[in-house]
């Protein structure tokens, strides 16, 4: 088991290289290049100002090299081992350094420090996101597969087909448009995940009646509430159906009859012995929730204005920044291979039967 | 083995297609894509399904004749005053573009072929290829609308009497008519005149969403066709040899998948200037790997098979034994998935546009979506409801045949159903 992990790890190194020169390439071969935005207010200034600004670009990013080349200083830049000094026409100064993402083009602040501020924020939407599209799509599952050709089982297999066909867009608009408009319902906030001022508030909520305060917590939630909707109801529908079809194919085995004809509770056998047995179909899913999830918080960060990873990345794609972009895939490229990773040793964990020697 | 994690699990069927599996088995003539999309049509959910998306082409093909500003037939005024009256004319069939013919003569071409009995699918096929291939150079050639087109001539001739009648079709306006000669209309709420309301630079809605149903339609089927194609290639050489062909292609199909899709879909989109041909090849090169790992599986579990090795060992060559031998024995549970493929592209597509890095010069639903939130919280709700509605009913309906499609293919979810 070990060694088929250590595989797994290493082979995530050269998949993680071929993503990211994938995408490297993409930009470097895009017509416009790299940072067009940013160059082009060049054309605002003094020919001399805007020569040494092009100057200034070339000598930290190397744009006068050929791609490949500003490949390889990317790769060298990134890793914890390398050259130390990357000049303009030499290297030197080989050992071990600290890993640096870089410089964004247009906002001229550390990527990392970017990387750092969003990537919470998305995982704290899927955080909340995860457990509550779990419980609901389990829930509605079970009661599907024991009620199989009954009126919720039928009901519930159209209306989560239906709304698994919901685009987030269309569902974000029409929530913010109806929910979070003073002309209709003006209940929830339609951007961001603070009040302005939710700094200075306590972090729970305090007083009763006129001088009752929502404090921080509550504020989160509330904001919240909207994005989460979008966020979730694709997911109900996708595990629902994972769950109803998983427990069928148990409800037929063998041993259920058995449990059955020894006269176990309906209950118990559906919870201990089926749904046991059904776990493995939604361990499956589980790790392959989370990439689809921060693919789909790139749209619902957007419609809501919430600064998290997918909103970083969609603004840095449109900048064309390509420091920006690259750690955005790195991050969402290393996500998605770890979940990988886990999923198939979680499925070997959970099913003596699997095993990968 | 890894079917379970690209699509949702298939749910009991209503219609049972393992209720008539007794009599399937009577017919072995019959190919199984084709018993898998018969059994698929007798559920209400499919049929539905079809119907909706056969509405959507009728639409697609004969938009000019549902929404135009140009009159259908108009009777100009005589020059001297009422005495002698112009001759009938027809602006609308003037000015229909090259596309909108070769959509006209294809529609009928495959009603045609679809009618015509006792033609085997190849040469079906051949025919409606013939038919295009002459058609559109043709089009191209003679079909020529005028330039500069000025769309309220039609409306202000109407008022001040140079033209003496004029028969609209159903919506009187075109998808790209402003309606400059009515500046107060934009972004009007629906009426009697607009039955959808008007967009933000004063365009009909209803109009425009006909028009853009052009572009989701054949978004999905291209993007798809393309996906398809790869994937089926890439996938046949990699389960077909196996070994290091196998392991690369398998870490071009993580390359592809471990990037989150829309993100390398937002940088090909982003780096290259989209049109809408661009944008369908995009979204097939970057939506191939499920059917590159589907067709993987089937390749690896039938070329140890005694009729493969038979064709070995007869020398025939190497693309024959992988299309014409084993394809045809592996393809099926591709084309069943081929739904799916097009509800999400028509989905990505949308949310492309709506995310403003999408088409640009055509309009499509998701960028009608886009102007429903405007500035300063203000909320059009007729710009977000019908286009949205839209995207999810085309996408709901690929995925009721995507659905109904798997289960009839799927022995289990058959048995569960039953």
């Amino acid at each position: 088991m070990l060694n088929y992990i250590i595989r797994r790890i290493l082979l995530m190194f050269p998949t993680l290289l071929g993503i990211t020169l994938l995408v490297f390439m993409v930009m470097a071969y895009a017509p416009g290049g790299v940072g067009g935005p940013v160059l082009n207010e060049a054309g605002n200034m003094k020919s001399q100002e805007a020569q040494r600004l092009r100057e200034y670009y070339n000598k930290r990013y190397g744009l006068d090299k050929p791609p490949i080349i500003q490949y390889a200083r990317w790769i060298n830049q990134i890793l914890p081992i390398g050259f130390r000094k990357v000049d303009n026409n030499s290297i030197s100064d080989f050992g071990f350094k600290w890993p640096d993402l870089g410089e964004s083009l247009a906002r001229h602040r550390p990527v990392t420090e970017l990387v750092r501020e969003s990537l919470p924020i998305t995982v704290l939407l899927n955080a909340v996101c995860i457990p509550l599209v779990y419980a609901v799509g389990i829930l509605s599952g079970l009661f599907a597969a024991q009620y199989r050709g009954k009126w919720f089982d039928v009901s519930s297999g159209f209306v989560f087909l239906a709304l698994w066909s919901i685009p987030a867009i269309w569902a974000g608009v029409m929530l913010i448009g109806f929910l979070a408009n003073r002309s209709y319902f003006n209940l929830f906030p339609t951007s961001g995940l603070h009040e302005t001022m939710a700094d200075q508030m306590l972090f729970l909520p305090s007083g009763w009646g006129p001088t009752f305060q929502r404090g921080w917590l509550l504020d989160t939630l509330w904001h919240l509430v909207l994005p989460l909707i979008c966020l979730t109801y694709g997911g109900f529908a996708y595990l629902s159906k994972l769950v109803r079809g998983s427990v069928l194919d148990n409800l037929h085995a063998d041993f259920v009859r058995t449990a059955r004809a020894k006269g176990v509770a309906p209950r118990d056998i559906l919870f201990r012995h089926v749904f046991r047995n059904s776990l493995l179909a939604f361990i499956t899913v589980a790790a392959g929730i989370i990439p689809s999830l921060l693919g789909g918080s790139i749209v619902v960060e957007s419609i809501f204005s919430i600064p998290g990873m997918g909103r970083l990345g969609v603004e840095a794609v449109q900048m064309r920044d390509r420091e920006l972009v690259l750690a955005v895939t790195l991050v969402g490229g290393c996500i998605g291979l770890l979940c990988d990773i886990l999923r198939d040793v979680w499925y070997a964990l959970a099913d003596p039967r699997v095993s990968y020697e | 083995m890894s079917s379970s994690t690209i699509t949702p699990p298939a749910p009991a069927p209503a219609g049972s297609p393992g209720a008539n599996a007794g009599a399937v088995d009577l017919e072995p003539s019959r190919s199984l894509l084709e018993r898998v999309v018969r059994d698929a049509m007798r559920g209400t959910g499919a049929r539905i399904g079809v119907a909706y998306i056969a509405l959507l082409v009728l639409a697609a093909v004969f938009a000019p004749f549902l929404a135009n500003s140009h009159p259908l037939l108009m009777k100009q005024a005589g020059a001297q005053g009422g005495a002698q009256t112009g001759a009938w004319s027809s602006p609308l069939l003037r000015h229909l573009t090259p596309a909108d013919v070769v959509l006209l003569v294809m529609f009928f071409a495959v009603l045609g072929v679809a009618l015509a009995r006792r033609l085997s699918g190849a040469k079906r096929l051949l025919i409606l290829a013939a038919v295009l291939a002459v058609s559109s150079p043709l089009a191209w050639w003679a079909v020529r609308p005028p330039a500069q087109v000025i769309y309220d001539k039609y409306r202000t001739g109407l008022a001040d009497k140079s033209v003496e009648q004029a028969y609209f079709v159903p919506i009187a306006f075109s998808p790209d008519d402003r309606l400059r000669d009515q500046p107060d209309i934009r972004l009007g709420a629906p009426s009697a005149e607009h039955l959808m309301g008007t967009t933000n630079n004063g365009a009909d809605l209803a109009a425009n969403m006909i028009y853009a149903s052009r572009i989701a339609l054949s978004i999905g089927f291209i993007a798809t066709g393309i996906a398809m194609v790869i994937g089926v290639v890439l996938g046949a050489l990699m389960g077909y040899y196996s070994g290091w062909v196998d392991l690369l292609g398998m870490r071009l199909v993580e390359i592809f998948s471990a990037i989150p899709t829309l993100l390398l879909l937002l940088c090909f989109v982003a780096f290259f200037e989209p049109n809408l041909y661009i944008m369908m090849v995009i979204l097939g090169v970057t939506g191939w790997t499920g059917d590159a790992v589907f067709v993987r599986a089937e390749f690896l579990r039938l070329r140890e098979q005694d009729f493969v090795q038979a064709a070995r060992a007869c020398g025939i060559p190497l693309w024959s034994i992988l299309f014409r031998h084993i394809l045809p024995n592996g393809i099926t549970p591709v084309l069943v998935n081929a739904s799916f493929g097009v509800a999400g592209a028509i989905l990505t597509e949308s949310t492309l546009s709506f995310l403003g890095i999408g088409l640009v010069n055509d309009t499509s639903w998701g960028q009608l979506l886009n102007q429903a939130l405007g500035s300063g919280g203000t909320f059009y709700w007729w710009i977000a409801l019908y286009p949205g509605l839209a995207i999810f009913l085309t996408v709901f309906a690929y995925n009721l045949i995507g659905e109904a499609l798997r289960d009839a293919f799927d022995p289990h979810a058959a048995k569960r159903g039953a």
